[in-house]
């Protein structure tokens, strides 16, 4: 559990850079898979093994980081990785068995996905169970509903590179999987009162994911906070283009804000490695939890 | 033991194996800029209305239609279905039931591959080529590629190869579509 935290100028700019960085890195993500469908789909099944295996070998290469800032900035972009493959091998899936898109306009991708709730609910439970896991979201299930006989947390974290592609990896999945559910006719429905839920509990929960990134002034830390933070406000996106109050401008490939938000995402890299290079203390300690 | 450094080059080159030859062919049509693709199916499309060669008509959905559940064929044209019947219809739709193009006189097509081409998926499941009307291009950006089954129940208008098929149900092999008004009813359109 994080120490208590005090808000300074120094952690609002780094939450300001991470939310920056990992939200830019989402948008980027997006347009990459836009432009590719619009003007080479032939490649798409390539880009995800290549994106694959890349992803792979960049939390690979976290073993030989020393700092947890560093890790956590490459797990980031192979948790990216490897969620791009996944994505992408569901594509293929759909288009091997006809999925066909919604009457409401769901890619078959994401339709399959979906279905997934319960791949993703067996993850979920071991998760709450395994001691070294660090969510808060999870202390707070284990606390609450007094799920552990022991301590709420225990064991040294080393590998935060391998850790934070997994939480970027979970988090992506858990919103998709809410975003389906509510999109489905058949189940909720765009206009149904748990799509609206989803909307006003992501937007609540946003605001204090962001008080409570204010208070790291890490950018290992921060980076990992901001996944959660930014993913809580990209559910509200999702919804609002549902609704047709929002045109997203990676979707709908609208150069003039993708190129502000391309140079925060620049701009926003380049002050996290600048940070990264001069730090010199290690990794973080982390202390059981009792 | 080096070798394992030959590991990342070997994966990485992995991809390029995955090429089969149809995906070649096929990424030839994508050498030429999607604009320039564009507009060789919209003249394409356009060649193919000023002669007369176009399908126009409502989607209507195979299982009710051919179980005889549902008569789209005897209602109003461009009011095939009532709204309890829409939305059964639309989830049997999403859930890969066939589709068919329904003209005013009671024709009906088939959405077909093209001719010789023999493993295909379903017709439902793919992006065809979306032309806009002049009244959509001057509006907000709009889809410029649409499926079939946020479409049911609609009228649309396409071209491509038709074929004679079988016992009175025609086949065609959709190229381009038009239609009116938006590809997602009450949603934002996107320029993709």
């Amino acid at each position: 559990m994080a120490a208590k935290k005090t808000i300074t100028i120094k952690s609002i700019f780094y939450t300001a850079v991470s939310f920056t960085w990992i939200f830019g890195l989402a948008a980027i993500a997006h347009i990459v898979m836009v432009l590719i469908e619009k003007h080479n789909p032939v490649i798409k099944y390539d880009y995800a093994w290549g994106c694959a295996i890349i992803g792979f070998l960049t939390i690979y290469m976290t073993r030989w980081c020393k700092r947890d800032g560093w890790q956590s900035f490459w797990g980031v972009l192979g948790g990216l990785g490897l969620w791009f493959a996944w994505e992408y091998s569901l594509m293929y899936g759909g288009h091997r068995m006809g999925v066909t898109y919604t009457f409401n306009g769901s890619y078959p991708e994401y339709r399959i996905m979906k279905w997934s709730f319960m791949a993703f609910l067996m993850v979920f439970t071991y998760l709450l169970y395994q001691e070294s896991a660090r969510c808060n979201f999870i202390y707070f299930l284990r606390r609450k509903l007094k799920l552990m006989r022991g301590v709420v947390a225990t064991g040294k974290i080393d590998n935060y590179g391998p850790r934070t592609a997994f939480e970027y990896i979970m988090i992506t999945w858990a919103g998709y999987v809410l975003l389906m559910i509510a999109y489905d006719d058949q189940i909720f429905g765009p206009e149904s009162w748990f799509c609206y839920a989803l909307f006003f509990v992501s937007f609540s929960v946003f605001f204090y994911l962001i008080y409570k990134l204010l208070g790291y002034d890490k950018f290992g830390a921060n980076l990992r906070y901001a996944i959660p933070t930014v993913t809580v406000l990209w559910n509200d996106v999702e919804i609002l283009a549902k609704w047709g109050m929002l045109k997203e401008p990676w979707v709908h490939i609208n150069w003039k804000i993708m190129s502000v938000i391309i140079a925060g995402f620049a701009i926003s890299t380049y002050l996290i490695i600048k940070d990264l290079r001069r730090k010199k203390e290690g990794m973080i300690e982390s202390k059981d939890i009792v | 033991m080096k070798l394992w450094k030959l590991l990342p080059v070997l994966l990485l080159s992995t991809p390029l194996a995955c090429l089969t030859q149809g995906e070649i062919e096929e990424a030839d049509v994508y050498k030429t800029p999607y604009a320039e693709r564009m507009k060789m199916a919209e003249d394409k499309f356009y060649a193919a209305q000023k002669e007369g060669k176009t399908v126009t008509g409502v989607i209507v959905e195979g299982n009710t239609l051919f179980n005889n559940t549902i008569e789209p064929q005897n209602k109003p044209y461009k009011q095939p279905y009532t709204q309890e019947e829409y939305d059964a219809v639309a989830i049997s739709a999403e859930r890969n039931s066939k589709l068919f193009i329904l003209t005013e006189d009671g024709t009906l097509y088939y959405p077909t591959p093209p001719q010789g081409q023999l493993v295909s998926e379903s017709e439902q499941a793919h992006r065809i080529d979306r032309v806009l009307t002049e009244e959509q291009k001057k509006g907000p950006k709009m889809f410029t590629w649409a499926t079939l089954v946020p479409l049911i129940g609609r009228e649309v208008e396409v071209s491509g190869e038709i074929f004679p098929g079988y016992s009175g149900v025609k086949g065609i092999n959709i190229e381009a579509i038009q239609f009116e008004g938006l590809y997602i009813v009450g949603q934002s359109e996107e320029s993709v």
